[in-house]
Order: structure tokens, then C-alpha cells, then sequence
């Protein structure tokens, strides 16, 4: 039932529907989540993973509960940007190159990149509060105290964390590359076709130099030679491999400092859309405003009023 | 003579510029040429064009913003490298900017990468500055009045990233987060945009309450008048209109912004109408 939410939550964003990324298709069933249970850690510190092993299934439960519930908007918006961003550089850069498989490694590179770090800056929030809540929520239902369930939720989350955010990111990485072959589907054929028709000769994309004068004002080594593009141009798409996507210093955070930080943010359920996976979107006509928190209390009265006419 | 000198000068910048552009491909020259670049933006013209058609650089900023994201969560920027990331952004800035390039940029999706910056909330000055930066080159987008900027961000969450600044970020934040929801209000489709629900009119209305209560206090007339302008275009809605007879903040009703607003007959023009729209029996 939450992901049926969680699907209509993707508009308005109509621009990203055009990618091509149906919304009502179900993720999970596209794509086969790795098996995580052998990678979860339980630390020694929590005597009731030694005491009660039956709890680790628990956690392993809660844990997944809380990457069903955030995985497909995160995946699918990331997923969607990267692959528009990419497709529209890359068919810039490689106009003059006529060999498709440069151009499709560059294109993978550049995508998987874009599409991991966006899924791992959008994700990591809403799966530490998400893993919290279902965390408390499985201990206590299975008996333990509230501060036991506390602490046990403090340190599962902050050590299993990381492994949860990369099971993420692993998916929209996988997913991208998928979508970027499919935008420069016609890119990849034209190419090869040309090298077919008119071996050795120059290619040129015809689309990309019809829209503007300016890239053949630019002076030689700012612009790609129709001989094809050079090794250190090509580096310059190696690069988005090197790029870190885990955070720098991992670990040196306490649990009890990264729990602070929920607080700061606030909901934005009437615009959002995306990660946002409780909150429903703006079109869904749910007026849960004040579970978010507003911080003007003293209009309440009068807002309820003209609410009413609102919703009219 | 002298044009000739003039003219020679003039090649030899063009030239240097193109030398820093092909400097951004080289990752080990490629921290100074942003910081040699982003401060010579303003004094060549067609800046925009070269970083867009030059090989690999629009995918180079990229990288360097997305090589940031990691620091955001738990909040580990630092300045220097807060100051590089910035000095991209100001170059990305330059690209929204201009005419010829701007719907290239949004075509390629580029404003979204800036949203995580947006979206973070530590005060310290790193982060400030890298918010204030992207913050930045959204208004760029939105200066020119252009609908197709404004249905992009409308199909994003600019508008909860901004109202969340406009309540809780720096002064100079603050005035650029409310100028871009102002340019929004002041499209068509935008103003239908945020008054076509409730929940979207009584998110805007209540950060705009809350302004004006700091206000109260600070007496910040630039952000003053930003507030009184979105009231003022909010009120051109016949729904909002309504809404707003009643929550209409009291300090824009009586007389506490009247010395603050002495020397700005504009502004006080635009009170004065808002107030005009709102008495009972003066619509319909």
C-alpha cells in the first residue's frame, strides 16, 4: 500500500514523466534488490542481538521496510535527471565523434555518476529517519522498553546506515545506464551507420550544428577536432568515475549528533514531490499541513475557514 | 592609436579567457582557472557561450558540484572548499544569464543539481555562502521574465526551498530566496500555480506572516518591500484575495511600518493598494 502513495506523489513534474520514466510502473518488479542480510551489522554493544537472535530478522525487516518505502521516487527522480542532463552534454561534446562506443562509455560514466550522487544526497535523510521510525516501531512491537528500543535504533541506523544509502544507489546507477542508452539510442545508430556508408570520412551531427553558429567561433582546442576526440578530452568523462560519493571522514559523526539534524529540516508536503515518500503531492488534495508542523500556529482558526473555500 | 591598443588588449583578454577554459579540463589547474574566471565573468560578454561550446566544461561543473554532495550530510564543508564549489557556480551563473544559452541550461536540467545545496540547513559560513551562490543562479534564471524558467521551477521544488530560506536564512539569503518566489507570483501560471490550492497559498502566506513579524523587529526595508510586492500580487487571485482579508498580518494595517517606509513612495503606493484590495466591497 505505501508504494501506491508513493507513485502518485511524483507530480507535477510533468518534465520528467517526458524522460520517458513511467511512474506507474512499479520499481521493484523491474529490478532485483541485492540481498543485504549478509551485509547488515549488529553490534556487540546491543545485548539483545546475542540474548534473542530471532530479533536480527526484525531489524533486517524494518530495514528493508525502509528501503521499499524510499527507494523508487529517489531512484526514478535521480535516475530521470541524470539521464536528461547527460544525454543533452553528451550529444553536444561528441557531435563530431564518430565512434558510438566512446560516445556510450562517456555517456554510461557521466549518467551512473550523476544518477548515484543525486540518489545518495536525496536518500540519506529520509532513510535515517525512515530506518529509526520502523527500527522503534518493530523493537517495541516485539516487547522491548522504550529507552532499550532507543538505543538499539541510535546504533543499528548509524552502523547500517552507508550499506542502505549504497543498496540505493547500486539501483539508480544500474537503472540509469538502461535509460541513457535509450535516449542516445538513435545517436549510438547514426553513428554507425555512418562509419558503414562512408568509412574514414568525418561525421557530423547534423541536429547539434544546425542549432547554432557559435561552436565553429571557438579556437581549435576549445572544440572537438573532426578527427574525433582526443584522449585527454575523453579523460575529461573518465573523471566522473574518481568522484567519491561517500562522505569524506565517515564514521567520525556520533549517532547522537546525526540525530539532531531531522529536526532542522521540515516537510514541505504542498510543493515537493520525490523523496518525500509520506507526504503525498500537491495534487493529492490531502490538507495533512498541520501533521508537518507549520510554525505559524495562531492562524489555525481562521485557516480551517477559508480552507472551506478552498476546497469549494 | 589608441583604438588599436584598445583593440589588441581587447584580443589578448579574449585569448587569456580561452586559455582558463581549457584550463577548467585539467583537474590540477582547474581550482585556480574557476577563481580566475568567475572574477573576470563580468567583463566578457559572450562568457556564457564559450563555457557552454567548449568542449567538456558544462560537464566539469557538474562534476564539481556533484563531488560536493557528500560534505552536505552530516554538514563537513569547509571554506576553501565551499569557495571552489562557489566560484563553478558563478561561472553556472554566467551560463543562466545569458539569452543564447539559458534555455540550453535548463534543458539539461542543470538548476536541479543546486537543490541539495539549497536544501541544507547548517549556518555556518561555508554553507551560507554556498546557499546564498546557488540561490544566485536561480535568480539569474528568473531575472528575465522568461515563462519557460518559470514552468520549469514550477515542476520542481524550488518554491518550499525558498520559503524555507525566506523564514530561517540570512538577510541577503532571504532577499534573493523571496525575490525568485516574488518573479514566480508575478508570472501568470505561476500565481495560478501557488493559489490553485490551498495548501500551496497557505505555505506561502504563512512564511510571508512570519517575515513580516522579523520584520517587526528589524525593520529590513529592502526584504520589507519584496514582502509587501508578493502580498500586493498574491491579492490579484481572487481566492487568495479572500484569504487574505483575514490573515493579512496587523503590522502592514496599522502604522508600524510607516516611518521605515517614509523615503519609498513606491513601496508605500503598493501598500496602499493591497490594503485598497483587500476593504470589503471594493471587488466583485
Amino acid at each position: 500500500a505505501p508504494l501506491d502513495m508513493i507513485g502518485k506523489s511524483t507530480d507535477p513534474n510533468a518534465m520528467l514523466q517526458a524522460s520517458g520514466l513511467d511512474a506507474g510502473v512499479g520499481l521493484e518488479e523491474q529490478l532485483s534488490l541485492p540481498n543485504i542480510a549478509p551485509y547488515l551489522v549488529f553490534n556487540p554493544q546491543i545485548i539483545l542481538y546475542s540474548n534473542q537472535p530471532a530479533s536480527k530478522r526484525w531489524v533486517l525487516q524494518a530495514i528493508t521496510q525502509s528501503i521499499r518505502e524510499i527507494i523508487e521516487p529517489v531512484v526514478e527522480r535521480s535516475v530521470a535527471i541524470a539521464a536528461v542532463s547527460t544525454r543533452e552534454l553528451i550529444a553536444k561534446d561528441f557531435a563530431v565523434e564518430s565512434d558510438e562506443n566512446k560516445m556510450r562509455n562517456a555517456a554510461h560514466l557521466m549518467a551512473q555518476n550523476l544518477a548515484g550522487s543525486l540518489a545518495m544526497v536525496t536518500c540519506k535523510e529520509p532513510l535515517r529517519l525512515s530506518m529509526a521510525t520502523n527500527l522503534h516501531a518493530i523493537f517495541m512491537a516485539n516487547g522491548l522498553t522504550d529507552t532499550m528500543a532507543e538505543q538499539a535504533v541510535l546504533i543499528t541506523v548509524s552502523d547500517n546506515l552507508d550499506l542502505v544509502c549504497a543498496v540505493i544507489e547500486k539501483v539508480a546507477m544500474e537503472k540509469v545506464t538502461a535509460e541513457i542508452d535509450d535516449l542516445l539510442m538513435n545517436a549510438y545508430a547514426s553513428r554507425k551507420k555512418h562509419r558503414e556508408q562512408a568509412p574514414g570520412q568525418a561525421y557530423f551531427d547534423m541536429d547539434i550544428f544546425a542549432m547554432t553558429r557559435y561552436p565553429s567561433s571557438l579556437p581549435e582546442p576549445l572544440r572537438a577536432k573532426p578527427s574525433g576526440l582526443q584522449p585527454a578530452q575523453l579523460r575529461v568523462y573518465e573523471d566522473f568515475a574518481r568522484i567519491s560519493r561517500t562522505a569524506p571522514q565517515a564514521g567520525m559523526q556520533t549517532p547522537i549528533e546525526n540525530e539532531r539534524t531531522p529536526q532542522m529540516s521540515r516537510p514541505d508536503a504542498p510543493f515537493s514531490y520525490g523523496y518525500n515518500a509520506a507526504g503525498a503531492g500537491p495534487m493529492s488534495g490531502n490538507a495533512n499541513y498541520d501533521a508537518a508542523g507549520t510554525p505559524v500556529q495562531q492562524h489555525q482558526a481562521t485557516a480551517h475557514q477559508i480552507l472551506e473555500r478552498f476546497t469549494q | 592609436a589608441d583604438h588599436q591598443v584598445q583593440q589588441k588588449l581587447a584580443q589578448l583578454d579574449e585569448e587569456k579567457i580561452y586559455t582558463l577554459v581549457l584550463e577548467l579540463l585539467n583537474p590540477s589547474l582547474r581550482e585556480q582557472a574557476l577563481l580566475d574566471l568567475s572574477k573576470k565573468r563580468e567583463q566578457y560578454e559572450d562568457l556564457a557561450l564559450v563555457l557552454w561550446y567548449s568542449y567538456g566544461v558544462m560537464s566539469v561543473l557538474l562534476q564539481e558540484i556533484v563531488s560536493v554532495y557528500p560534505m552536505l550530510t552530516p554538514p563537513t564543508l569547509n571554506g576553501v572548499t565551499s569557495n571552489r564549489v562557489c566560484n563553478a557556480l558563478a561561472l553556472l551563473q554566467c551560463v543562466a544569464n545569458h539569452n543564447e544559452t539559458r534555455t540550453l541550461f535548463l534543458h539539461a536540467h542543470i538548476p536541479l543539481y543546486l537543490y541539495p545545496f539549497l536544501n541544507t540547513t547548517s549556518k555556518t559560513r561555508p554553507f551560507e555562502y554556498l546557499r546564498l551562490t546557488s540561490l544566485g543562479v536561480i535568480g539569474a534564471l528568473v531575472k528575465n521574465d522568461n515563462p519557460e524558467v518559470i514552468s520549469f521551477l514550477l515542476s520542481t521544488e524550488i518554491i518550499p526551498l525558498c520559503l524555507r530560506i525566506m523564514e530561517t536564512g540570512s538577510e541577503l539569503s532571504k532577499t534573493v530566496a523571496i525575490f525568485i518566489v516574488q518573479k514566480i507570483l508575478l508570472d501568470e501560471t505561476g500565481l495560478y500555480y501557488i493559489c490553485q490550492t490551498y495548501e500551496r497559498f497557505y505555505a506561502v502566506a504563512t512564511v510571508l506572516h512570519t517575515m513580516v513579524n522579523q520584520l517587526v523587529e528589524t525593520q529590513a526595508i529592502r526584504l520589507l518591500k519584496h514582502v509587501i510586492r508578493c502580498y500586493l500580487r498574491l491579492s490579484d487571485n481572487p481566492r487568495a484575495r479572500e484569504a487574505l482579508r483575514q490573515c493579512l498580518p496587523e503590522p502592514l494595517r496599522d502604522t508600524t511600518f510607516h516611518a521605515v517606509l517614509k523615503d519609498d513612495g513606491a513601496t508605500r503606493r503598493c501598500l496602499g493598494q493591497l490594503l485598497i484590495n483587500l476593504s470589503d466591497g471594493s471587488m466583485n
